[in-house]
């Protein structure tokens, strides 16, 4: 893993960046950025690879798609131009997951 | 008021206070935009915390933003940057202190250039900064485009990279209620999170929503750079609401905490 936990006197705990860093799951990074831009319960809506989400999840709206954009490009760093996406992009869960890999070059 | 070119800054000062004497001081750059506005309260709340354990605040509003002077159209990026500078000077004259500056999301991105500037380089505060200042005007202009992204095919759309070309040509645009002139956006679009030849002391906070908080895998990859530039940072997630962008106003208590805590370490 990538942290190391301590905790110091005063506070609250307090996460440290390990330098060396490893693999990224990308499958549950996106998951969890979707479950948090729209307040999806845990064990609500299923999020497996063939898991549908445009037309499938109704808190997915055109401004919340917009909002899983931009999360997506903060936690990972990458920029996202207009013509990358569109409706397919967002079809499910794995067709998501396989963007992000394209865009991280994974 | 602070007097510099083009009209009064309006600032707030909050004299160190408490029981022990004064400690330290910072300047707080506040974020672009509606992020400016959603902050408001968790930037008060933590110039008092620091305040009261005798560190001096100056929180200064930017040309064009807040109560200052001019319109958000009046501003460029290279006057902010000159702003922040010259509040790091007037509270270096005001409290003998060298402060500290404090930056929030974009704040974090004028913080960094306004060292060139200063005589000294100053240790840093980063609340949730923003990295890349490329992405964040990619993310302001998709706020115009936004009901598109998912409906019309690409060719049909009038998408962001239209309105680049249309900032690039000297255009002004109108997005979010803001006018969004080329002097702000084209050195917003250059600016970047880079590490400081200089090696200062960075506090680099976020929040974050898992459990236990985290930062993000890009965070992590900048603290890196930062750190093997030689400067001292240290990463702390905490957990919080991003109250810089939720539609109620939103308070973070640990972001709060682990700030005051962290440059106090620096004071002592």
């Amino acid at each position: 893993m990538w942290l190391h936990f301590v905790r110091f006197s005063r506070g609250p705990p307090q996460v440290v960046v390990d330098r060396k860093g490893s693999g990224l799951d990308v499958h549950s990074e996106v998951v969890k950025v979707l479950r948090d831009t729209l307040s999806l319960k845990p064990g609500g809506a299923p999020m497996a690879e063939d898991s549908p989400l445009l037309g499938a999840i109704p808190e997915l709206d055109s401004m919340a798609v917009v909002t899983v954009i931009t999360t997506l490009e903060e936690r990972f760093g990458f920029i996202v131009a207009d013509d990358e996406i569109d409706g397919s992009t967002f079809a499910t869960v794995g067709s998501l997951v396989a963007f992000v890999k394209s865009k991280l070059g994974a | 008021m602070l007097p510099l070119a083009g009209g009064g800054r309006f600032c707030i000062f909050h004299p160190a206070a408490g029981p022990s004497a004064a400690v330290g001081a910072a300047v707080y750059v506040h974020p672009f935009a509606e992020e400016m506005n959603k902050s408001r309260r968790m930037a008060a709340l933590q110039a008092r915390a620091l305040s009261a354990a005798g560190i001096s605040v100056l929180q200064i509003d930017l040309l064009g933003c807040g109560d200052s002077a001019g319109d958000f159209g009046d501003a460029t990026w290279p006057i902010w940057v000159a702003d922040v500078a010259e509040a790091v000077r007037w509270l270096r004259a005001r409290t003998g202190f060298a402060p500290f500056v404090w930056g929030l999301r974009s704040g974090c991105l004028l913080a960094v250039a306004a060292v060139a500037a200063l005589e000294s380089a100053p240790d840093l505060v980063f609340w949730q900064p923003v990295i890349s200042g490329r992405q964040h005007l990619q993310q302001f202009l998709r706020l115009r485009v936004a009901g598109e992204l998912i409906g019309r095919a690409g060719a049909d759309r009038t998408g962001t990279a239209e309105l680049r070309a249309k900032l690039e040509s000297g255009a002004t645009l109108d997005i979010a209620g803001y006018a969004l002139v080329p002097g702000v956006a084209m050195g917003l679009d250059a600016a970047d999170l880079a590490p400081l030849p200089a090696r200062v002391r960075v506090a680099w906070l976020e929040v974050s929503s898992a459990e236990p908080p985290e930062l993000s895998p890009a965070a992590r990859m900048r603290v890196s750079a930062w750190q093997a530039a030689g400067s001292d940072v240290r990463p702390v997630a905490v957990a919080g609401l991003p109250f810089w962008q939720t539609q109620e106003i939103a308070e973070c208590p640990a972001l709060i905490d682990a700030t005051t805590s962290a440059v106090l370490r620096w004071c002592a």
